[in-house]
């Protein structure tokens, strides 16, 4: 006779055979309750980014002749836009806001912010609120305060401050648009920056800057030997992720400028809505966010490896 | 032993005044915008400068819900954003979990696709969502009309895709489930297995499991992925500015940019008013997020 039915052997593959049964049972339900999700994204990001391709190659508008019948033009979009001086203005204007408002302002403050607030010292939790209170505010209101703040004539409240220290009050919106956008950006993300670079600082452990301490190490030799080589992944990564989020801004600057005077302020996000749906050349529009979303794609694949994805 | 000399002691005291001056500063260039919005608000003669009213008032506030529809813009803005949020919370809870307890080779591949939807720009995505929502929307029209006749307009206005809350929502619920999934999926991580395999021995189903095991179990994790949909979907311009056109249907971002835009005849104090109406749920909701904060930006960083 072979193994009988009760053999421990027999049981063995019985209970694996029934638990293998009822790991695919739940892994299929699992792929269930993800499908909402799935479908969301899929229909409203993952086929957006791909129709966008599409619409780039066609001459589709929202009015006029090309509204009815769209045509497929072949590269005839990307060509226009390489002789397309607002484009690169567009291109110029956006590398100019990403490195003055993201790589500079507002992770130097953040990061002065961020080391200061590590000292033992009174309303630590009143600053920081304070600090953070901008990244609450909606872009359009943010946009209407510093409407307010940036005003021209002299009792604006920028001139006002500026002319104590003896500067000319200007009409900052339209005198200096750029760097007055940068200013206003900066204002509003010195909270991400030093959000990020406090948890970075808080694992760099004290014993390191003790024994420094010790050898009689200075606090600027310390923050250079010390403090900066450690922070530096997570430098990167603030950095990748604040040049992504800083290349989609839209609504803060649409706000303040709608992208003038004479295309002073207009980011590639603001050049994409006026071409679409100011100018309605949605084809012309797609060949632009295409460039954007390519851009947004390499910085966002060095962000993927940089966050080590934990499975 | 530690010994601190009086030099060193000169020292400390000379880096905490630093740190307390450009704190000050930093604060005050955050601080003032704001002082603007509230003074103004309550100014019975507001300006568009920083002024220090001549009487005190509550009228401002009133104008914006008697002269304006500032009340429509409210219940609109509450409407569709909590429906996104609540929309978020209930997908996010769900395919976070199956995120962080699934096996299936799609695991990898679907993480490194929401981090990178993350970064893609809403403004190079939304002409082609236009399209595709317009013929979503032409479709339903099509097969409304010939049943609701003259109705379909007011039915549209709730479940159309464009200028409809439906379309909306959906779409504002989408650009906030990338980082509610990763911070459900980072949450259930942390969970042990040990509460639903037991329920599972009990013979539970994953109906059951989810809802007497799970969800009490998730809510910390809920609250925060809400939070944070709620304030991105609140604060956001772009997609109302673009799926909206209905007055009745518009909401306060829209409200308040377009009330700004009649140049002849700018009511600052109402403007002000509206604005900090607008801005107060989004700062208490960042109030209530804030010990969340620095968990979902330094999760973000340990990886």
């Amino acid at each position: 006779m072979l193994a009988s039915p009760n053999s421990p052997f027999e049981r063995v593959t019985e209970l694996s055979m029934a638990r293998n049964v009822h790991e695919r049972r739940t892994e299929r339900q699992l792929l269930l309750i993800l499908l909402p999700s799935l479908a969301l994204l899929l229909a409203f990001v993952i086929y957006p980014a791909l129709y966008s391709v599409y619409l780039s190659f066609t001459n589709e508008a929202l009015t006029g002749a090309a509204a009815l019948r769209p045509r497929f033009v072949g590269i005839r979009n990307y060509a226009r836009l390489l002789n397309d001086a607002k484009f690169w203005n567009a291109l110029l204007v956006t590398f100019l806001f990403v490195v003055g408002s993201a790589v500079i302002g507002q992770f130097v403050l953040g990061l002065i912010s961020a080391v200061a607030l590590r000292r033992r010292i009174h309303f630590r939790r009143l600053f920081s609120s304070i600090i953070l209170l901008p990244n609450a505010a909606p872009e359009v209101v943010a946009g209407f305060m510093w409407i307010s703040m940036l005003a021209g004539g002299e009792q604006a409240t920028l001139s006002r401050i500026v002319s104590f220290f003896g500067v000319t009050p200007a009409d900052w919106l339209q005198v200096f648009p750029l760097s007055m956008i940068i200013i206003v950006n900066t204002w509003r993300g010195i909270a991400t920056a030093m959000i990020l670079l406090t948890a970075g600082l808080s694992t760099i452990p004290n014993e390191i800057y003790e024994a420094a301490r010790m050898d009689g190490a200075t606090p600027s030799q310390m923050f250079r030997r010390i403090t900066l080589p450690l922070m530096m992944p997570t430098i990167l990564l603030y950095m990748l992720i604040s040049a992504v989020s800083t290349i989609a801004v839209f609504g803060l600057v649409y706000a303040l400028t709608r992208g003038g005077p004479g295309g002073a302020t207009e980011l590639v996000s603001i050049y994409i809505y006026n071409q679409s749906f100011t100018a309605f050349q949605l084809g012309y529009g797609a060949a632009v966010a295409v460039v954007a979303l390519l851009i947004s794609l390499v910085l966002g694949i060095g962000y993927v490896r940089a966050m080590k994805v934990e499975v | 032993m530690a010994v601190i000399s009086p030099s060193e002691n000169a020292n400390k005291t000379r880096s905490d005044l630093l740190a307390y001056a450009t704190l000050s500063l930093i604060s005050i260039f955050c601080a003032v915008p704001f002082f603007w919005v509230l003074i103004a608000s309550l100014d019975g003669n507001a300006q568009l400068f920083l002024r220090w009213p001549e009487q005190w008032t509550f009228a401002n506030y009133l104008r914006v819900f008697t002269k304006e529809d500032g009340a429509k813009w409210l219940f609109n803005s509450l409407f569709v954003v909590g429906g996104a949020t609540v929309l978020v919370m209930v997908l996010a809870g769900l395919g976070g979990y199956a995120l962080s307890r699934t096996r299936a080779w799609w695991k990898l591949p679907f993480l490194y696709a929401i981090l990178l939807i993350r970064v893609l720009p809403p403004t190079a995505l939304v002409v082609p969502l236009y399209k595709f929502l317009l013929t979503l929307n032409n479709a339903e029209g099509a097969i409304l009309r010939p049943i609701f006749g003259e109705y379909t307009r007011p039915i549209m206005r709730w479940t159309g895709f464009i200028d409809g809350y439906l379309g909306l929502i959906l779409v504002l619920a989408t650009m906030q489930l990338p980082l509610a999934l990763w911070i459900m999926k980072t949450f259930f991580d942390g969970l042990p297995r040990d509460y639903e395999e037991a329920a599972l021995m009990d013979g539970a189903t994953l109906v059951q499991r989810i809802r007497r095991v799970l969800i009490p179990l998730a809510l910390p994790g809920l609250a925060a992925a809400g939070l944070f949909a709620f304030m991105s979907a609140w604060g956001d311009f772009l997609l109302p500015l673009i799926f909206l056109s209905s007055p009745e249907l518009q909401t306060l971002p829209l409200g308040l940019f377009r009330a700004f835009l009649r140049i002849n005849e700018i009511d600052y104090g109402l403007l002000a008013a509206l604005a900090f109406i607008y801005l107060l749920p989004a700062v208490v909701a960042f109030g209530f997020a804030r010990r969340f904060l620095v968990q979902t930006f330094a999760g973000g960083v340990k990886g």
